[in-house]
Parts: C-alpha cells; sequence; structure tokens
C-alpha cells in the first residue's frame, strides 16, 4: 500500500486538491468520534428505561413527554425566566462589586495586606449556608435571591481579579508610568484589559457557583423559579416532572457555559492570538 | 505598585482594626433598629460562639458534615482520577467523551437532588452521592489535562524502556499529571463542603447546613451566625491543609520549573 | 534467508549484531507524500561504535527512531541478533538529546536508573544495587539520592547513560547525545562514552551533526545527505582504541577524512 515510489513529485495544487475529500473525510469521523458517546448514553437510557417498573425511575420517554408538555403551557418558561433572571442579576452585581473591588485591593498592595484573612475567611464559607439566613432575614422575594447569589458569586471574581492585576507585567506599568499616562486612561486601557483573562476566569469559575446558589435558593423558599418546579413535583410524586425539572437544569447550565466560551474567546482574542497563556 | 514595607505589628493592628470596624458598624446599625429586628448584636455573636463550642448538636452537625463532605470528595477523587488518566491517555477515549464531559461539568448536580432523594432517601447516603458527583468534574477534568499533557520525551522513553502498563501507570503518568491533579482536588474540595451544606438545607439531611437553619428557624440567629462563622472557618482549614499537602507532594514540580 | 542479500562492503567477517535492509519512511500518502529515509542499509558489527553523520534536518532523529522501534518504517527490515524487530526490543535502549525531559523530576536519580530493571520485574534490592553500580561507572558515586534538577545538564546526562547501559542492551542508540551541553562537558562526555564502550563492549550508535564528533568517537562513520536521506558515504576511521581530544583530532587522517565528508554534504 505504500508503493509510491514511481510517481513524478507531487505538483502543488494537485496535492491540495487530493488532500480536499480526506480532509472532509475526516471531519466526518471527528464529528462521529466526539458524538457516537451521547448517542449510546441516550439510546441507553431510552431502551432501559423504556420498560421501567420502579415507580421513581420513569422511561425517557415519559419524562421527555413531561418537559414538552410543561414547556408548551409556560410552567417551565415562567419558571426559567425567574430563575435566569435571578442568576445574571446576581452576577452582573458580583461582577460589578468583584472586579472593582479587586481593582482597588490589586492596586493598593497594603490595603490587600491588611484585608486578606477578611477575604479568605469569607471566601471559605460554603455559600449555601447563607441561603436560609439571607433568605430568612430579607424575606423570600426575589431581592434576596438575587443577593445571595451576588455575595457567593463575588469572591472568585474578586480573588481573580487582584491576581490578574498582580500578573500585569512590570514592564507594561512601567511604560504607563515612563509615557505620564493619566490616571483614568491607565486605569481603562492598561490595568483593566491586563486583567480581563482572569477576571474572566474568574466569571467562569463563579457561573457554577451562582447556578448552584440559585437552586438552592429556589429550593429553600420560593413558590417560583427551576429549582422550586423540581422540588414541587417531587413533593407532590410527579416523578417524570422531577426528572425533566433537573435535566432542563443540566442543559441550561451547558447551554450558558458554551454562549460563556464563546464570548470569551471574543474578548479575549487578543490574549489567545498572543499565545500569551 | 511600590513594595509596601510595614512592621509585622503595624500590620496585624490594622488587620485587627479592619476586622473589628465592619463589627462595630454591624452593631451601630443594630442599636440604630434599622435593620430587621431578629438580627443578633456582636457581643450576642460572640457568646453564641462561646456556647456552641459546648453543644453536642453542633459538634455532631460538623462531623456529619465534614464527613459526608470527606467522603463524597475522596470517592469522586479516586475516580476522577483513575478515569481521566485512562481518557487523558486514550486519545480516541479523549475525543469521545469531550462532549459528555462537558455537559456533566456544566449540569448542576444540585439540581438532581431531589430525584436522588427519590431513589435513595432524606440521608447521608443520598449527601454522599450527590456531593461525589458534583465533586468528580472538577478532578475528572484537570486530570485529564494532566495525563494529556505528558512530555513527548518521556513518552518516547517509557517506550523505549518497554515499561509494563500497570507501572507506567502509577510512576509516570500519574506522577506527571499530579500538578494538574492536585488543583482538581483542590476545587473539588471547596465544592464538597459548599453542596454538602446547600444538600443539608435543603433536606433533611443531618449536617451543619441542617443546625443553621434549625436556628434561623427557631429563632436563635446568634446560633445561626455562630455555626456559619465555624462553616467558614473548617473550610479555611481545609484550604489550608491540602495547599501544605500539595507544597510538599509536588516538590520537584517547583524546583523543575526554576 | 539471507543467502541472496547483496554484500556491499568488503567487510563481511565478524557476525552482524544489527542489519538494516532497504529502510524507507515517508509521512502520509499519496501525492502528498513527503519522504524521509530511503531505501537505507546499514550493518553494525558487535562491540562496533558507529556514528551517522548527516546536516540538521536530514531525517536523522526519524532514522534513529525507526531504528529504536519508536517509529515503524514504511518499507524495508530491522534484524537485531538475527530476529525482525516490530517495535522497542530489549536488546536496544537509547540516551535522548533532550536529557531534562526523558529523565523522570519526580524521581531521584537512582530510581529514574532502576526504573526500566523495574518493568523488566527485577526485584527491588537487585535493581538499586545495579542503579547504584551503572552510576558508579559514569562517575556519579553515591548520588543516588538526588533529584535530577539539583544536578547539571551534563551530571543529568550522564544518568540517563546509566541508565540506558544498566538495562544491559545490546546496543545503545544515541541521539545527538551532546548537543544541550558545553564545550568541555561534551569533551568529558565524549571520552566517558569512550572508555565505558571499552570496559563494558558494548555497540554504540551514535547520531550527529557533528562531524568532528562523529569522527572521534566512531570505529565507522555513516554519512547521510539528500532528500529523502540515504547513506552516501562510509568511513571506517581506524583510529585504533586509545584517542585523545587534541592528538587524534590532529592526526591527518582525521582531518583527510573530515574534508571528505565536508565534500559529500556540500554536494547536495
Amino acid at each position: 500500500m505504500t508503493n509510491a515510489t514511481l510517481n513524478a513529485p507531487a505538483v502543488p495544487s494537485r496535492a491540495s486538491k487530493a488532500k480536499a475529500p480526506s480532509s472532509s473525510a475526516a471531519a466526518g469521523r471527528k464529528i462521529l468520534v466526539s458524538s457516537w458517546l451521547i448517542v449510546a448514553v441516550v439510546a441507553a437510557w431510552w431502551f432501559g428505561s423504556a420498560n421501567s417498573t420502579n415507580f421513581f425511575i420513569p422511561s425517557l420517554e415519559s419524562i421527555l413527554e413531561a418537559l414538552v408538555r410543561d414547556l408548551g403551557n409556560g410552567v417551565i418558561i415562567s419558571g426559567a425566566w425567574y430563575s435566569l433572571s435571578n442568576l445574571f442579576v446576581g452576577l452582573a452585581l458580583a461582577a460589578f462589586f468583584g472586579i472593582c473591588g479587586g481593582l482597588l485591593l490589586g492596586e493598593v498592595p497594603l490595603l490587600l495586606k491588611i484585608v486578606d484573612p477578611i477575604i479568605h475567611f469569607f471566601r471559605a464559607v460554603p455559600q449555601a449556608a447563607l441561603v436560609p439566613m439571607i433568605i430568612g432575614v430579607f424575606g423570600m422575594g426575589q431581592g434576596p435571591k438575587m443577593g445571595t447569589i451576588a455575595f457567593a458569586c463575588m469572591w472568585p471574581i474578586l480573588l481573580n481579579t487582584i491576581d490578574g492585576i498582580l500578573g500585569i507585567e512590570p514592564t507594561v506599568r512601567k511604560f504607563s508610568k515612563v509615557y505620564r499616562i493619566p490616571r483614568g486612561l491607565h486605569f481603562r486601557r492598561v490595568i483593566l484589559p491586563g486583567a480581563t483573562p482572569q477576571i474572566v476566569a474568574g466569571i467562569r469559575v463563579a457561573l457554577p457557583i451562582g447556578i448552584t446558589v440559585m437552586v438552592v435558593s429556589e429550593m429553600f423558599a420560593s413558590i417560583e423559579g427551576l429549582g422550586f418546579y423540581i422540588l414541587n413535583s417531587s413533593a407532590t410524586f410527579k416523578v417524570p416532572e422531577t426528572w425533566a425539572g433537573a435535566l432542563l437544569v443540566g442543559v441550561i447550565g451547558y447551554i450558558i457555559s458554551i454562549l460563556f466560551v464563546l464570548v470569551e474567546k471574543r474578548i479575549l482574542r487578543w490574549y489567545h492570538a498572543s499565545g500569551a497563556q | 505598585m511600590k513594595e509596601s514595607t510595614i512592621s509585622p505589628g503595624l500590620l496585624w493592628t490594622l488587620r485587627i482594626v479592619a476586622i473589628a470596624a465592619p463589627l462595630g458598624i454591624w452593631q451601630l446599625v443594630i442599636a440604630s433598629g434599622t435593620m430587621p429586628s431578629m438580627l443578633p448584636g456582636v457581643e450576642k455573636i460572640f457568646s453564641a460562639i462561646s456556647e456552641a463550642l459546648g453543644q453536642a448538636a453542633f459538634w455532631g452537625g460538623l462531623g456529619k458534615t465534614l464527613l459526608a463532605a470527606l467522603t463524597g470528595w475522596l470517592i469522586a477523587s479516586v475516580v476522577g482520577v483513575v478515569l481521566g488518566l485512562v481518557i487523558g491517555s486514550v486519545r480516541f477515549l479523549d475525543n469521545s467523551t469531550s462532549i459528555l464531559i462537558d455537559f456533566g461539568r456544566s449540569f448542576p448536580v444540585l439540581a438532581l437532588m431531589p430525584v436522588v432523594i427519590m431513589l435513595l432517601g432524606s440521608n447521608t447516603m443520598m449527601e454522599i452521592v450527590v456531593v461525589a458527583l458534583s465533586c468528580l468534574w472538577p478532578v475528572l477534568i484537570q486530570t485529564i489535562y494532566g495525563a494529556r499533557r505528558q512530555e513527548a520525551a518521556v513518552a518516547d522513553t517509557v517506550a523505549v524502556f518497554r515499561i509494563p502498563p500497570m507501572l507506567r501507570f502509577t510512576k509516570v503518568l500519574l506522577p506527571s499529571a499530579l500538578p494538574l491533579i492536585a488543583t482538581g482536588v483542590r476545587i473539588s474540595s471547596a465544592i464538597a463542603i459548599l453542596v454538602a451544606v446547600g444538600v443539608e438545607v435543603i433536606s433533611q439531611a443531618p449536617g451543619i447546613g441542617r443546625q443553621i437553619t434549625l436556628m434561623q428557624q427557631a429563632q436563635r440567629w446568634d446560633l445561626a451566625f455562630a455555626y456559619l462563622f465555624f462553616a467558614g472557618l473548617t473550610g479555611w482549614a481545609i484550604a489550608l491543609l491540602l495547599q501544605q499537602a500539595e507544597n510538599r507532594l509536588l516538590k520537584w514540580k517547583r524546583q523543575n520549573d526554576d | 534467508m539471507t543467502t541472496q542479500a547483496p554484500v556491499e562492503t568488503t567487510m563481511e567477517t565478524k557476525p552482524l549484531l544489527m542489519k538494516v535492509r532497504g529502510m524507507s519512511m515517508s509521512y502520509g500518502a499519496g501525492p502528498a507524500e513527503n519522504k524521509i529515509l530511503e531505501n537505507l542499509d546499514l550493518d553494525v558489527e558487535y562491540g562496533q561504535f558507529i556514528s551517522i553523520v548527516g546536516p540538521s534536518g536530514v531525517g536523522k532523529t526519524t532514522l534513529l527512531r525507526c531504528l529504536s522501534g519508536l517509529l515503524k518504517p514504511k518499507a524495508g527490515t530491522i534484524e537485531v541478533s538475527g530476529t525482525k524487530i516490530n517495535g522497542p526490543h530489549p536488546d536496544l535502549a537509547v540516551v535522548f538529546q533532550d536529557y531534562s525531559r526523558s529523565l523522570m523530576p519526580w524521581m531521584t536519580t537512582r530510581e529514574n536508573v532502576a526504573f526500566p530493571l523495574q518493568g523488566k520485574g527485577i526485584g527491588k534490592a537487585e535493581r538499586n544495587k545495579l542503579a547504584d553500580e551503572h552510576l558508579a561507572a559514569v562517575g556519579l558515586e553515591g548520588q543516588g539520592g538526588k533529584f535530577p534538577w539539583e544536578m547539571s545538564g551534563g551530571m543529568q546526562q550522564r544518568v540517563a547513560i546509566a541508565r540506558a547501559l544498566a538495562y544491559n542492551a545490546k546496543v545503545l542508540l544515541m541521539d545527538e547525545p551532546f548537543a544541550s551541553v558545553d564545550a568541555q562537558t561534551r569533551f568529558d562526555l565524549e571520552d566517558l562514552v569512550l572508555d565505558l564502550q571499552h570496559k563494558l563492549g558494548v555497540t554504540i550508535l551514535l547520531v550527529t551533526h557533528d562531524i568532528d564528533e562523529a569522527l572521534y568517537l566512531a570505529d565507522k562513520v555513516v554519512v547521510i545527505a539528500e532528500k529523502p536521506a540515504t547513506v552516501v558515504d562510509e568511513i571506517v576511521t581506524g583510529f585504533g582504541e586509545t584517542r585523545d581530544q587534541l592528538a587524534t583530532k590532529a592526526d591527518p587522517r582525521f582531518t583527510e577524512a573530515r574534508a571528505r565528508i565536508l565534500v559529500r554534504l556540500r554536494q547536495d
């Protein structure tokens, strides 16, 4: 199969033409390799649960039926809207305070040294334990839930922002100083972009924490949201609905993380292109 | 900017001031009566902290939380490392599992909890399962990165000297992936505590999270704050302990990077 | 079955330890095929020191990877002690150029040397004894407890040599082993390798781009060049057993052989 020794030296255009079909075949194989396991898992679940007699393990078919029905009648949509608005407002608050606080602490090392133990203590508090406290004090409205998510997500963003600022090349700082860049401009155009990769990484860490706290807060005390939908379904023994809700939260988590990666790629183009990582 | 040089004595004084100032503000706010009346004052929280130390319920709750978190975390670490080394070192498996693993890691496992409760009941066993499922992903993903990143020269050496698969697994793949595994294990230790407490807050599983909820419902806010304080302290202690262990275990790594 | 193999050299007297016939290697297939090695023959006698020299980028590393069984050639055969090999073989050990990466940083030097022996199933006491002996042989007596990263580059390469020797292979393959150390260390390591070869009677095949190094060390220098690479010349040096960094390199035969190789390589 390797006896190609009598061939004339390949002309580049011919070589690339010959390559084209083989590379599309390779792409097809790649898709096949990366997706067969998903198909196999779903198929195994579908057929394995089809004749399930266990009350608590309904067939995948009935789970999907419940999902489609409650998507159609708006129950899930309004729940998802409630949950996601809590999540995004909480995350936005966390990002705002985390980044501002991080910029301040990163630029003033003395202050960082002083509050360092406090930050590490608060970061170590299991954020889920805050749920009964905050909701107990401020009630079960949307505001306290957003506040809990914000508080829980702030610490990784804060710490990463500090790391990002401390990691900025000293040469870049010197440049800023030598050229007498005004303070505001220096902050906006040098420090903030320089720390952006770390800040984005911090938000990536915060995202699953936020989703977890969101679910806990709705399961703890709520009459709305996806967490409530799941818990309420299980409390009323609507088993397929319970599975459907859990599955949906998983899919939403997956979609958010994919969107996040896309946004990250866009924001950090310079970072990935320069090979700085 | 400039490296600040202040004496350790002054630093600690400032730190104490930094801790005392918000506590003072807290006390003033409580005294002014602008906040909901159930919030306890600082002195009440301090006395509750010492009260908690003498309570069997507190120690029992803390112990149960730690037991569930540690067990789930250990199971996840072992499973994650073994699976990760296998997946990361076999190209086909790596490509095949990538979507599934991406899905798994972004899946908020706590949402599955009601399902797990239906299957296992509202107990420590269920808590361990939820913790393990949550902790698995960081360990698994970091281990895969670690196994993937293996040096070509090391792979050649292993091939030339015909190192048997088992020996290669334990003496080459595992140590070379260890720096990244350590990161995964550290991340998941924090997740373990977070999820264990979360499970206790929303289910009947016993533990410190359950104790906080019970105290809050019984209007013992001072004790609830005290428990929260100890929960934070425990998380901090675990983070420090792991950092120490990592530094010792990976001495070769830091030297090698110089 | 070797009766009809054509004999191209006149010294078919000693038994052959390693025999390579018609080896070709390429990447890709069809019109886009990139040929690296073509129709390469090589004879290695017992106890011989052979240098393979060629310009940078000619495919020396590919050649060595094929010889060591790390790469499977597209065509041709490699025999060691009369048996064909398909992949890494216990009679072959390799010393890589990149010592700092081929030694495992999480193992002490003793563990590094003993590791392939553990793979062979040798007991702990025995393999540690062997490791210490071979560390002593390369001049690292009593250094078994150190980690590679606590040592200089030259010392690390000595550890790699000790590891290959302890494996007790018949042929030592060396891929530019001294390319990443300073000149003085390089001379020391060259003399160490010559000395070990005479003491232990091991057969060595060394790949290098350095003509002086190739000539100084070898009994036979094989010159490879062209694209795809093939053997363009073979020179039997005949300097005997004792060599000296100054005297040998000043030998008229040395300068003559060097000129011949340079001319040969310039023709490409």
